[in-house]
């Protein structure tokens, strides 16, 4: 099983790689002339898109933070103490939803697609969400968290959950902002938090599968 | 001394506490014993050990919440209102968004039920590889620490 894993493992991460940067990749990559008239004008309606969805963003992780804030911090410190797992395990499940969707899209005429559809719909944005958040604490713990005693004591606003996912939404956001090279941050934050949300079952620390053992005689 | 009676000792030294007159090895034991037992534990420095993640992680800051939660939608809402956009525009497009992922995914599922028998066995080789790899990679334990 493990030679298995060592030979699948790389290729699967490249071929998942490849798809995400498919997928992350802007639509509209390529040179760009002087800045007319309308293109000032869509490149405004496109930033106060994002500034309006960063706002949602705020919003949501601020009311996740606050009904799960041991679930959001336990995913963080995973996501900090083994990046590589998470980040691959994002890469190959975004990999598998989209190929499952592919599956269930392909099953619609046969009446069994569509609430195979919706369930897969519905967990894939469930854990995008719940996994950005994530991230965002992670960022914003690597940014502005406390390293000792005396500098958390010393601290009036900047400790506690809630203030590191807004530090993050705010650092993460802001870097979202930037042309071409936002959206693939982004783009692999998401990854980076999808395989978080699963790694650690959404904070739950429980497993996945239970193991099978043979009862002892 | 013969072995019997260290042995005695060692079951009951209470009972047999005369024996370490006798012995000599028997009564460095016991002094070395009775030097390590007064030894204090060694003194622990909290303020030394690394911060734990859940340490002041209750704290809600609720200033900065929103505070920085009130610029970021007031500055959402001058933006959206200086591109002549309301914020139902922005929920349109997320919808209009969700529209053309729908439309991939069928044309991809048609292109699937079009395509050759090869091409549909190698499709369904990679979704097994790839859902078998997910599986693998959600069965390893989190290593992060304690919460």
């Amino acid at each position: 099983m493990r030679r298995t894993l060592r030979l699948f493992l790389p290729l699967t991460v490249v071929a998942a790689s490849l798809v995400t940067a498919i997928m992350a990749a802007p639509s509209s990559f390529r040179v760009r002339g002087p800045l007319t008239p309308e293109g000032a004008t869509a490149m405004m309606q496109n930033t106060a898109v994002i500034a309006a969805l960063l706002a949602v963003w705020m919003f949501a992780a601020v009311a996740l933070t606050l009904l799960s804030g041991r679930e959001i911090r336990y995913s963080s410190v995973e996501m900090r103490a083994s990046a590589l797992h998470c980040f691959a395990l994002g890469l190959v499940a975004v990999t598998s939803f989209v190929l499952t969707a592919v599956v269930f899209s392909y099953l619609i005429p046969y009446h069994v697609g569509v609430p195979l559809l919706f369930a897969l719909g519905v967990f894939a944005i469930l854990t995008k969400i719940y996994g950005t958040i994530a991230v965002f604490h992670a960022i914003g713990t690597l940014v502005a968290g406390s390293r000792t005693r005396e500098q958390l004591a010393g601290r009036k606003w900047l400790r506690g959950d809630l203030a590191m996912v807004v530090i993050g939404v705010v650092i993460l956001g802001a870097i979202r902002l930037i042309p071409i090279a936002g959206p693939i941050i982004w783009a692999l934050a998401s990854v980076f938090g999808i395989g978080t949300a699963l790694a650690t079952k959404f904070g739950r620390r429980e497993p996945w599968f239970l193991a099978w053992r043979a009862i002892e005689s | 001394m013969t072995k019997d009676d260290c042995q005695r000792y060692l079951e009951d030294p209470e009972a047999n506490a005369a024996h370490l007159r006798t012995c000599a090895k028997c009564n460095a034991e016991a002094i070395a014993l009775a030097e390590k037992a007064d030894v204090e534990p060694p003194s622990l420095d909290l303020d030394a050990l690394p911060l734990a993640p859940w340490e002041g992680s209750s704290h809600r800051a609720w200033p900065l919440v929103l505070g920085t939660a009130a610029v970021v939608a007031i500055v959402a809402l001058a933006l959206l209102d200086a591109a002549g956009m309301s914020p139902l525009h922005v929920v349109e497009g997320s919808l209009t968004s969700m529209d053309v992922l729908r439309a991939q995914l069928n044309r991809a599922a048609n292109s699937l039920r079009s395509a050759s028998l090869g091409a549909q066995v190698v499709f369904g080789a990679a979704f097994v590889i790839v859902n078998g790899l997910l599986i693998a990679l959600l069965r390893r334990a989190p290593r992060g620490i304690d919460a």
